[in-house]
């Protein structure tokens, strides 16, 4: 096929779709299997450009015809087009276009693919976009009570976080995950998921926030009984303690290296800031707490 | 599906309009081009959203969801905390049309706003569950119960012989060297077994995600079955209404003979004027 051929049938099937004097209705299902004929062909001639407006143009016929699969279905292909050109606000817009669709014929999977996928391309170009779009299609997963798909996203939009330094919305984040994880019961995730959290806050070195998030998942039944929380309560005490040593092997243990390499990187690198200060802070801390109870 | 759909829409626009109407009272409540009002607003407002979340999460009764709660909750509170220098340097400025009483009120209002921000309760005030009181004493150093440390009760069970079996190997420690390199041993038998609970754990999580997906599929290929089961049924129907199967046999060797006597007739006029040009060709 010469590649003047998807031209022409992109012309023809403009022709059918452009309203005038002599066409009072457009003629959508002609023109939406010319635009895929076209849109193939320009894809196989390379011409990217042309093969991303053609497949916009067969999506948009797609839902005139009532068939918002087909129509998401297009409007993917012409967002990995749109991601091949590095035109990231076009990649965004269409996935979240192929993401409404699919919410349309009432899929909710798919179309927290569709975002999944987009945040994934726009990983390294546009992180803050993409942790919006892991965060929607996290959110799209939890309403249809599909929380055990949304695991890896959780997973990639903290990555996302740690690698742009935020680490109280990583922490945050991650406190999510467990609330996912505690809802379909996966206790193992669950428990990872706060220790992680707690690393991330001493990493940050936010000692404050460790002890409370601490204290607050130990409220939390599956944790208090798991191997995670003995985990934590000793890096916590070796914290208090100002005992490096202590840090250091508490990190190389086996429960904290079966996390996620990311939070296994900044287990590795604590402690992080001046311990022994802490160490003084705390033990004037220690002391009035001691009073109030020999009082009781 | 798709009254959920529109549930959620309405929902969404309904907020979308929402913003817009608090935004216009704000705005006419303040003069505009005021940048400390502006930004006191917007405090205002997040103290506000924070408030009400702490409340919801004194009312959640899944704990899970009090602890994200409550760390947004904190994550709110230190970014107010920062605006707060920004905003005392914005009051302390003047503006033009605003009175000096006003100046100092705005001051007052600044300094009362840490005050605020720190009395939102976020769950810190609540004491950590104290099971047994395991976890308190772990992080006091001070008590001991026993050589190691921070072993408890509730959290192996000791019966009679496993405290015998400890105390056995606290004296073998003690007294032989030699068992170090068992205890090395030991540590190593100890971290394969860590590593195979992890993994079981995550093929455990894994199969549970699996099972829903496994029964979509069944359902869908029951579907299948069925209409197939059904389709061939009637096809036998058909075919059998038509033709029984001796008749069947006999219709095709007919048609068969049919279409060999016609491709003859066909070919031998053909076969006639091919070997005519073949001739002239020779002869040429």
């Amino acid at each position: 096929m010469a590649s003047s051929d998807p031209h022409k049938l992109m012309v023809k099937a403009d022709k059918l779709t452009k309203l005038s004097l002599t066409r009072w209705s457009a003629d959508w299902k002609s023109a939406t299997q010319l635009y895929e004929q076209a849109a193939n062909g320009f894809r196989v001639a390379k011409n990217i450009e042309q093969a991303k407006i053609a497949f916009e143009k067969a999506s948009q016929g797609q839902e005139m015809l009532s068939s918002p699969w087909d129509a998401a279905k297009h409007m993917e292909s012409a967002a990995a087009l749109a991601k091949e050109l590095h035109n990231w606000r076009e990649v965004a817009d269409f996935y979240r276009k192929a993401s409404e669709l699919y919410n349309e014929c009432g899929r909710s999977q798919p179309a927290s693919d569709a975002l999944a996928k987009a945040a994934r391309a726009l990983e390294d170009a546009v992180p803050e976009d993409a942790i919006q779009l892991y965060t929607d299609a996290c959110i799209m997963l939890e309403e249809d009570d599909k929380e055990q798909m949304a695991f890896d996203l959780y997973r990639a939009a903290t990555n996302v976080y740690i690698k742009l330094e935020k680490y109280a919305d990583a922490a945050t984040f991650l406190l999510r995950w467990g609330l996912a994880a505690d809802k379909c019961n996966a206790t193992n995730s669950q428990c990872k998921a706060y220790l992680s959290a707690i690393i991330v806050y001493l990493y940050a070195n936010d000692f404050k926030q460790a002890e409370k998030c601490y204290n607050d998942c130990s409220q939390v039944d599956a944790f208090l009984r798991s191997d995670q929380n003995r985990c934590a309560t000793k890096l916590i005490s070796a914290y208090t303690e100002g005992d490096v040593e202590e840090i250091k092997r508490v990190a190389q243990s086996s429960t904290i290296s079966n996390l996620d390499h990311v939070i296994i990187k900044l287990a590795r690198k604590l402690p992080t800031g001046d311990v022994s200060a802490l160490k003084k802070a705390n033990a004037v801390q220690d002391e009035e707490p001691l009073d109030e109870n020999d009082l009781t | 599906m798709s009254v959920i759909d529109i549930l959620t829409r309405v929902d969404s626009i309904c907020k979308k309009y929402d913003k817009y109407d608090v935004e216009k009272q704000r705005e006419t409540n303040v003069s505009g081009d005021d940048a400390f009002a502006r930004l006191y607003g917007a405090v205002e407002a997040d103290i506000e959203a924070a408030l009400q979340k702490a409340e919801s999460a004194s009312n959640e009764k899944n704990r899970a969801s009090v602890v994200a709660l409550n760390a947004e909750i904190r994550r709110t509170k230190a970014r107010l905390l920062e605006e707060v220098p920004k905003l005392q340097r914005l009051a302390i400025k003047k503006v033009k049309g605003l009175s000096t009483e006003e100046l100092v009120a705005r001051n007052d209002l600044v300094l009362a706003l840490p005050d605020r921000i720190q009395a939102i309760p976020d769950g810190t005030a609540a004491a950590p569950k104290q099971s047994g009181g395991w976890g308190a004493s772990a992080s006091r150093t001070e008590i001991k119960f026993d050589s190691d440390g921070r072993f408890d009760d509730e959290y192996f069970q000791q019966t009679e012989e496993s405290s015998q079996f400890r105390q056995e190997y606290e004296m073998r420690k003690m007294k032989q060297a030699s068992h170090i390199s068992q205890d090395q041993g030991l540590d190593m038998i100890s971290e394969g077994l860590d590593t195979l609970k992890n993994m079981a754990h995550d093929m455990n999580e894994e199969v549970d995600r699996q099972v829903p997906l496994m029964d979509e599929i069944d359902t869908k290929v029951d579907r299948a079955t069925a209409d197939l089961k059904n389709t061939n049924v009637r096809l036998k129907h058909t075919v059998t209404q038509l033709r029984s199967s001796r008749n069947f046999c006999i219709d095709i060797v007919l048609l068969c003979i049919i279409l060999g006597i016609a491709a003859y007739l066909y070919n031998v006029p053909y076969i006639h004027s091919l070997s005519q040009y073949s001739f002239s060709g020779f002869r040429l």
